[in-house]
């Protein structure tokens, strides 16, 4: 039975970065990162944007492989297709993320972390002296695991903080169900990514295009299914795809889920971390993950290591990452989803008349602090979503 | 596999199944299993509910009487 000290399971961007930095925390411990896939990044299940700041805490995306685009505008379409463009300059970048995780897997690897592609976690129990028993598949045959500290790092399935007794269970109302495909040969702006709002074409979510280069983009969308009528988000996607972009010839195609909740109520047991997806770390307002994973993936590598060098891999150790997340973001994220819950109220009509109000604000000035002032001077409406948002 | 416990139980297309996992967190009993390529539902914990059918982004679930 191979013994470790730190298990992560899930080789995304936030088992990758816990393990660079478990690594980078105390070089002497045996780190192990497991991942289903055969390859890391592989399949593409995002539509791979990042915001700039957030992205150069963990590496430079200027001139690097892993970019397919740099983005320097924001274009809203209201429901009645009316676009509003927002100014902004360096809004942020289309990662490649089959390049951007395999390079985040090269960074743990370089650093003395073991990842193991094709090979699954199928369930775990607790052993001996505070240990976790993980029994592991691969082509090879089943094995069982020993760690000190289990990082559930599984993305949107988040079964290892189920089998460890944390609630990671997601309402049906906060899953957004998304589908999108590669589009080629499509005429939008190559610098901007667009997002558009509107019941009959994704209830609860939005339709995106994010572009990878010039005529050649991401498009899909996002919808929570108990808005939905009757259609699945497949189907949305190419009605929507038939509208704007008769033309286009789709390349790939993928579906995916994306948790719009809340941080989990304990990120945390008895030997067991989760981050990432596996805890509900998403934005959820924009369903942005990527950057979090990885803010939260540091937080749980630094934390798992100096607990094993203390000889303390409690939960009540343990119990700093969460504070240390909630005061990161976690807190944050509690005022979005009273917003995302207040935004569900409002029909296709307001959203047509605000972006009437914004797009009356010359261009340059139009920053998201004076659009909001300016909501909520035209549109009363928006009081209580403010309300809400600053209670 | 266990004898079914509910009048309907869930089953998956695994010809339209993309293997996204999506439906996992929504099962309340943690019926529904990823392993490698296969997605397999346990018929004797599946409670009939029906929260894992209508998010599928590829409609590949559906109810069957048990
Ligand atoms: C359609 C779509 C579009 C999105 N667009 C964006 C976007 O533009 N910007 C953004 O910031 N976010 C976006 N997201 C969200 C983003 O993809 C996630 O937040 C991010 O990938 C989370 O990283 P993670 O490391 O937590 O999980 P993941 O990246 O999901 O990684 C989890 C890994 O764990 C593996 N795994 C799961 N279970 C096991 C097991 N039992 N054993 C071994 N391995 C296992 C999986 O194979 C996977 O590789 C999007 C999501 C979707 C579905
Ligand atoms: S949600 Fe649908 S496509 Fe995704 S794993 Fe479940 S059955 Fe398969
Ligand atoms: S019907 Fe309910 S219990 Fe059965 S598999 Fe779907 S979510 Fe799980």
């Amino acid at each position: 039975m191979p013994d470790v000290d730190i298990l992560i399971v899930g080789a995304g961007p936030a088992g990758c970065v816990a393990a660079a930095w478990a690594k980078r925390a105390a070089p002497e411990l045996d780190v192990v990162v497991l991942e289903r896939d055969r390859a890391v990044g592989t399949p593409v299940r995002c539509a791979e944007g990042v915001g700039d700041a957030g992205l150069r805490e963990f590496a430079n995306p200027e001139g690097a492989p892993w970019v397919a685009r740099k983005i320097s505008r924001v274009i809203f379409i209201a429901p009645n297709d009316s676009e509003v463009r927002v100014a902004e300059r360096d809004v942020g970048w289309i990662l490649d993320r089959t390049r951007f995780d395999a390079f985040l897997a090269a960074e743990a690897g370089g650093l003395g972390a073991a990842v193991l592609v094709g090979t699954e976690a199928a369930g775990m129990t607790p052993g001996p002296h505070g240990r976790w028993d993980v029994r592991v598949r691969s082509a090879r045959g089943e094995t069982t695991y020993r760690a000190k500290v289990v990082i559930g790092a599984d993305g949107v399935e988040a079964m290892v903080g189920r089998w460890a007794g944390l609630e990671t269970r997601v309402p049906a109302r906060d899953m957004e169900s998304c589908a999108q495909y590669v589009v080629r040969g499509i005429d939008f702006d190559p610098d901007a990514i667009y997002l558009q709002f509107g019941h009959d074409i994704a209830p609860g979510g939005y339709a995106w295009v994010f572009p990878k280069g010039v005529g050649i983009a991401n498009v899909g969308l996002g919808l929570v299914a108990l808005k939905s009528d009757g259609r699945n988000a497949r189907e949305y996607l190419d009605a929507w795809l038939a509208r704007r972009y008769p033309r286009g010839a789709c390349a790939g195609y993928t579906v995916g889920g994306v948790i719009v909740h809340t941080t989990v109520t304990q990120t945390y047991t008895d030997g067991v971390l989760v981050a990432g997806d596996a805890a509900h770390m998403i934005n959820p307002l924009s369903g942005g993950g990527i950057v979090n994973a990885m803010k939260a993936g540091r937080l749980a590598g630094c934390t798992a290591a100096a607990a094993i060098r203390a000889g303390d891999t409690s939960a009540r150790r343990l119990a700093a990452y969460h504070h240390a997340w909630m005061e990161l973001l976690g807190l944050d994220h509690l005022k979005y989803y009273r917003i995302k819950r207040a935004l569900e109220d409002l029909d296709d009509e307001f959203f047509n008349a605000l972006a009437r109000t914004v797009n009356a604000i010359p261009q340059e000035r139009r920053t998201l602090g004076r659009i909001f002032t300016h909501a909520l001077v035209k549109h009363p409406q928006l009081i209580p979503v403010a309300a809400r948002f600053f209670m | 596999m266990r004898r079914p416990r509910a009048a309907e139980v869930a089953v998956v297309n695994l010809a339209a199944c993309d293997r996204c996992g999506l439906c996992l967190p929504l099962c309340p009993p943690e019926a529904i299993h990823l392993e490698f390529d296969d997605l397999v539902i346990d018929r004797g914990a599946c409670t009939g509910c029906r929260k894992c059918v209508a998010p599928c982004p590829v409609g590949a679930l559906a109810m069957v009487d048990a």
